[in-house]
């Protein structure tokens, strides 16, 4: 059991600070872009030479540490890192036929740039690792954080995890088909029935331990599956359920009509009282987009209310206690999460 | 608490393609460090590298891998898994069940393939066979397919701890019940990426690396895959095991994203913290594979951070003069090497080691000779401080 104790977002929502999910930040030119802060707790120097992983990393770090001091380690899920400087490096070496290089875009580059750099500016020298696999880094997170908790309750992590959009990611996903090649509004992300989805990026942060005292959720269970099998993952699925009986569904359907069929199982029984809710046309698709669900599951944990524009269906059974996110990348990488009240 | 075992090593490198032949380069202090042969660059020729002389060509033809986006890191882990499955008889029933995990770890992973990456990423009118290729899992979501693997699958970054994390990452996982069968390591490929990213920094050499040598110039990148498969003792069933896991500690230098703090806080954290998980004192260590890159830096904190923790140090020797700095692939490679020491009892001579640096007057084991060993360490320092100390038993 993963206690959390405190949270904190940045993503393509008004997630930051004064939270505000009712108000809809439109997709532009399919890229659902993080509304970045002004990094207040980042010195102008050092944000400076950040690219813009390690700056949200950084800046969705920095309001958890500046409240909880320096926590036992580290633990990210990132898929991609700082990959604007990882192309801007091999633009430079490709344009100057690997000539004399500056240094600062490779260090910049690196997955693990993001963890070290939260580590250096918290003068942190315990546990510091970086997962970084694909749609699933965030998940690997999170079950490094449950085994370090399980021999240290009374440890404090910072967990967490961060994508963004470069032009050149963006570049590599569409031409694997991956993005819409139509048009399509956030509103309308589910229903146009074509393949592809929204470019999304964000950070999300989290304080947990092994600890219930002055938490305001935990994580009950997470579990990942590699497979292309949607009646596999829908069997997986229901057990998982039946061991975790949740009373809101978060789906992690993008839009994408090839995937449709991971998701076609959730259709909630008209007698049964769970709800159904889905999040990527708040902050896009990446492949730790799962780390927002979870952000999203704590904030409705509170007790905030769940903005219409996320329900499929319409609500029946509002003050949730018990939240599944059932997430998959690519139809290849699947996961699913529990929260619940503490 | 159940004990963890190392049943089973595969390794490929600069100096053998599999666990034997690295053994007796190892024993007959053979360099594998030489000219670059494998793809066109301004460095070839100029600079050596640990390069393993065996084309991509042959492996997709060995294994017959021939569909697209299949890149050198997954044909490289594939030889090694192979190697690591077949020495500890891990059936393919077993591999397909959910208690066997994989953990792998990669920086380069699929952007060995620079040009290729180049032209995607720069919005090209139509993508290369590797779009999905370029990421750190790439070669964990390859090796899952391959061998039907029905448990954790994970991809791990630490830059150049990377694979000493997965070792660690494996035992956390059995040691929780997570997993009853863990196959942990890394692969990395040499890449225009890194001899350039490597070169910017100016830690590259442009002679042999002479690791914990006065006059070290720097480092030679390598290539090489290893993974050893974990298990826990109940689960042997009689099976051979050549050591046990008894140490594992990572922590960070929080110093500078690309050097270590001159006192090694983060080296010696990550030592002192697996003796204390091993329940080991300092003396009881019997050789140190240290992380020994062969920089000006690396070398001069590692001595310090090891004069800290051990006083009178240990034998210790540096395997990159043999293989080069494989990156991700070394933490998990140099414990298939300490394995090897613990297994045959005998120590592998260190190369190109003339003068000791003087701040410790430290002189690595310079001869090939047989060791009452029991203990050994491996240290695994990177990039963002990232600092990981592994320690293997003969129990």
């Amino acid at each position: 059991m993963l206690f959390i104790h405190d949270t904190s977002c940045i993503s393509p929502q008004l997630s930051f600070g004064d939270v505000d999910l009712q108000l809809l930040q439109p997709v532009v030119n399919r890229r659902l872009m993080a509304k970045e802060p002004d990094y207040k707790g980042i010195p102008p120097g050092i944000l400076r030479r950040m690219g813009k992983a390690v700056r949200m990393g950084v800046g969705a770090a920095v309001p958890l540490l500046q409240r909880a001091g320096i926590p036992e380690g580290i633990i990210l899920g990132t898929a991609i890192g700082g990959m604007e400087d990882c192309i801007k490096f091999l633009n430079q070496i490709i344009e100057y036929d690997e000539g004399m290089l500056t240094p600062g875009n490779f260090v910049q580059s690196t997955t693990n740039a993001v963890a070290a750099q939260i580590g250096l500016m918290n003068k942190n020298t315990g546990y510091n690792i970086t997962h970084v696999h694909r749609g699933l880094a965030f998940e690997m997170a999170l079950l490094d954080t449950f085994m370090k908790a399980e021999e240290q309750p009374d440890a404090l992590w910072l967990t967490g995890a961060v994508d963004e959009i470069s032009s050149y990611n963006y570049n590599i996903e569409r031409l694997g088909g991956w993005y819409k090649e139509e048009i399509v509004s956030n509103e309308d992300l589910y229903n146009s029935g074509t393949k592809g989805t929204l470019a999304g990026e964000g950070a999300a942060m989290f304080l947990l331990s092994g600890i219930k005292q002055n938490a305001f959720a935990k994580i009950v269970a997470v579990e990942t599956i590699h497979t292309d099998d949607a009646g596999f993952v829908a069997e997986r699925w229901n057990r998982f359920l039946e061991n975790n009986p949740s009373d809101l569904i978060i789906s992690g359907d993008n839009g994408d009509s090839r995937l449709n069929q991971y998701y076609a199982h959730l259709i909630p029984d008209p007698n049964n009282g769970t709800d159904l809710v889905r999040f990527k046309h708040l902050c896009g698709e990446y492949p730790t987009a799962s780390s927002f669900a979870t952000w999203l599951a704590c904030y409705i944990l509170q007790g905030q209310p769940v903005p219409g524009s996320l329900y499929q269906f319409p609500a029946k059974n509002p003050g949730y206690k018990s939240i599944s996110i059932i997430n998959n990348y690519k139809g290849q990488q699947h996961s699913f999460i529990n929260l619940s009240c503490p | 608490m159940s004990r963890i075992l190392v049943t089973g090593i595969g390794l490929v490198s600069a100096i053998g393609n599999n666990a034997a032949e690295n053994r007796k380069s190892l024993a007959e202090g053979h360099c594998g460090i030489s000219q670059l042969e494998g793809f066109p660059s301004r460095f070839a020729g100029i600079m050596p590298f640990g390069e393993i002389k065996i084309r991509n060509q042959q492996l997709i033809e060995k294994f017959g891998q021939h569909q697209a986006g299949v890149t050198r890191p997954c044909l490289l882990a594939l030889m090694a898994m192979e190697e690591a499955i077949a020495d500890a008889s891990v059936t393919n029933a077993e591999l397909s069940d959910f208690s066997t995990a994989l953990i792998n770890a990669t920086t380069v992973g699929g952007m060995c393939l620079t040009d290729e990456l180049f032209h995607d990423a720069n919005a090209a009118d139509e993508g290369s066979p590797y779009l999905s290729s370029y990421d750190c899992a790439d070669t964990a979501i390859f090796l899952q397919k391959h061998y039907r693997i029905g448990g954790i699958i994970n991809s791990i970054n630490t830059a150049c701890s990377s694979s000493a994390n997965s070792i660690a990452f494996g035992a956390a996982l059995i040691k929780s019940g997570r997993a009853k069968r863990v196959i942990a390591g890394g692969v990395d490929c040499l890449a225009k990426f890194t001899i350039n990213g490597f070169n910017s920094l100016h830690i590259l050499s442009n002679e042999l690396c002479r690791p914990f040598d006065i006059s070290r110039k720097g480092l030679n990148l390598g290539e090489a895959a290893a993974y050893l498969v974990l298990e826990p003792e109940e689960e042997l069933r009689g099976k051979k095991y050549y050591a046990e896991l008894t140490g594992y500690a990572n922590s960070n230098d929080a110093y500078h994203p690309s050097s270590l703090s001159d006192n090694g806080v983060g080296p010696y954290k990550s030592m002192m913290d697996a003796l204390e998980k091993a329940e080991l004192l300092p003396a009881q260590i019997d050789y140190i594979n240290a992380h020994g890159t062969g920089t000006e830096n690396n070398d001069a904190v590692e001595s310090i951070a090891m004069q800290r923790v051990f006083g009178t140090v240990p034998a210790f020797s540096s395997t990159k003069a043999n293989t080069g700095h494989t990156l991700g692939a070394a933490g998990s490679l140099e414990a298939a090497y300490c394995i090897l020491n613990l297994s045959n009892q005998e120590l592998y001579p260190a190369l190109q080691f003339e003068t000791a640096i003087p701040e410790t007057g430290y002189i690595p084991n310079l001869k090939f000779k047989p060791a009452e060993i029991k203990h050994v360490m491996s240290n695994s320092f990177g990039f963002g401080g990232n600092c990981t100390s592994l320690i293997f038993s003969l129990t």
